[in-house]
Order: structure tokens, then sequence, then C-alpha cells
């Protein structure tokens, strides 16, 4: 009689420590270029406008940002996640003027922000 | 603006939920904290002007601060002075029991009240966290009458020492304005 097949399941309740976001900065008026360093004091005001000093606080990283086209990956804990996406959402204005960000993805791995499905060429 | 919460693989652990999952154990009364807190200024003169509208200002400014909007609009929900002491800096602060962390830590925060035009520079010593008034009178009972016994060795004179046993005697929960009475005489004597 033949032993039954052994196997092993591992599950992950949580992925990674870290997520990561991939977003856009969009200003009503086109063409307006901004530093890196601007940008995540940009983010953190953000920050302290929702969450206080103690959100303000929160430790995240600014891991590429693109000057021409206002797009930046950013890291986070995976604890600060929604506070980080939230912050952003309501975002507002950077020195009276209007901006949005888009978050374009989110992923607990570095490496799925390499390609999405948009922007997929297929030949 | 209402948070929703993102689910994807992977739970998130995050301190303050926003939307909650139906129990089947439905806990509908609102739960409430009590924080018991003294205020110390320099000057013991400057704590007769307290009242509560003060502190009531002083405090939401402080988790405004410390917390953003967020942490503001969710203090503030039955958020209130119950008791403001003007003899001895004692001070309720009533709260939701989910969100009172939130005032606890921006507590430590405060350096000066407002109170009728005048700048109080003042510190807030959180002495207990407690469910109802009660609980927490009997800690404030307990606590004086500890602060008593630890005053009694330094009495000067046989008629302050009479005044504090016989304080010290009397502690009760009937007695508590009393008790409170007689330690602000000793304070002045002192």
């Amino acid at each position: 009689m033949q032993e039954p097949a052994a196997y092993e399941r591992l599950v992950y309740k949580n992925a990674s420590e870290y997520h990561y976001m991939k977003i856009s900065l969009i200003f009503e008026k086109e063409g307006k270029r901004l530093e890196a360093a601007f940008f995540k004091q940009l983010i953190i005001s953000a920050l302290r406008d929702l969450y206080g000093e103690v959100g303000a606080a929160f430790p995240f990283d600014v891991l590429k940002f693109d000057e021409a086209s206002l797009t930046a990956i950013l890291r986070v804990y995976s604890s600060g996640l929604v506070k980080l996406w939230s912050a952003l959402t309501l975002l507002g204005s950077y020195h009276n003027e209007s901006c949005a960000v888009r978050v374009t993805q989110v992923s607990p791995f570095l490496l799925a922000l390499s390609g999405n499905s948009r922007e997929l060429v297929l030949n | 603006a209402h948070l929703v919460r993102i689910s994807y693989p992977g739970r998130l652990r995050d301190s303050t939920p926003i939307l909650k999952c139906i129990s089947p154990c439905l806990q509908l009364l609102p739960l409430s904290r009590y924080l018991l807190c003294e205020i110390g200024v320099s000057e013991p003169a400057s704590l007769q002007l307290l009242d509560e509208r003060a502190v009531y200002t002083a405090v939401k400014a402080a988790v405004c601060r410390a917390h953003g909007d967020y942490g503001a609009a969710l203090s503030s929900i039955s958020f209130a002075v119950k008791y403001v002491n003007a003899h001895t800096g004692v001070v309720f602060l009533r709260c939701r029991k989910r969100y009172y962390r939130l005032i606890w830590s921006a507590l430590a925060f405060i350096t000066s009240l407002d109170s009728r035009g005048k700048k109080i520079p003042c510190f807030f010593n959180c002495l207990h966290v407690g469910g109802t008034i009660r609980t927490c009178q009997k800690f404030l009972i307990r606590y004086n009458t500890e602060q008593l016994h630890r005053m009694l060795p330094r009495c000067r004179n046989e008629a302050e020492r009479l005044e504090v046993q016989k304080a010290v005697r009397s502690c009760s929960l009937k007695c508590t304005r009393r008790e409170e009475e007689e330690e602000d005489e000793w304070d002045e004597d002192k």
C-alpha cells in the first residue's frame, strides 16, 4: 500500500514588512518641476495635517523620484500604509497651487512595481 | 472624508481600525474612560484661575497638534472635562474607551493654560485611568491619604500634626470634600 504523499503548505499572513507605492503628482498648472526634497516635505506636511506630529514622524522613504514626470516610488512600513495612503488622498495643495496624487500601484513586493498590465506592450 | 480599509493579501495590524466587522457579541453601550490628572504649576496662586474651559481648550489644542485632524475628531467624541478642583489642581477628563490613548499621549505636550486672558505655565500629570468616576474617586482618596502620610513626618508643630492625623482618619468617599479642604488649609500654613 502506498503511503499518502506528504506536502507542506506555507501561508504568509504578513507578506512583507514594507509596502511599496508608485505614485504620481499632478499639478493643475502644466510644466511644474519639483525637487526630491520638496516632494518629501510635501508628503510630510500632508501627514502632519491629517495625523499631527505623531503621524508626520512616521518613517517612509522616497526610493525613486523622477523630476520630469513627477512620479515616485515610496516605501513605508506595513503598519503605516493606511495612514500614508489616506494622507496622500487628502493632499490638496502645495504652496497655494492645487495638486493631486494619483496612486498607480501598491504592492508588498518591489518587483511587482517594475511592470503593470496597463503599460504592457505586446510585440 | 471617510477612510476606507483596502483589503489585500496579508492582514495589517494598525492600532485604530476605522471599519470594524460586526462581531457576534455586540457591546453597544458607549464605554468611556476617565483620566484623573493633576496640574502642576510653579506658583500655587495661579491655580485659582483654573476653570473647565481653559483645560478643555488646552487639551483639544494639544491633541490637534499631536495627532492632527484625525486625532482631534476622534478624541472629541464625548470628550468632556468633568471636574476641576482649583485648590488641588485635580482634573477629571472623560473620553471614549477606544481613543483615550490619543488624549493621554497629548497631555504630555501641554505647556500652558490660557485662562481669562492670562497664560499659566503648567504641566499635566496623569495619575489614574478608570472606567467610572467612582473608581477614580476611590483612587484619589487613596492617593491623598498617601500624600498626607508623607506630609506627616514633615509637620513643624503639634497642631499641624493633629490636623493631618484627623484628615487621614476621616478619609472616605463621603468626606472627600472636607478632606481636601483640610489638606488645603495645611498647604496654606506651609
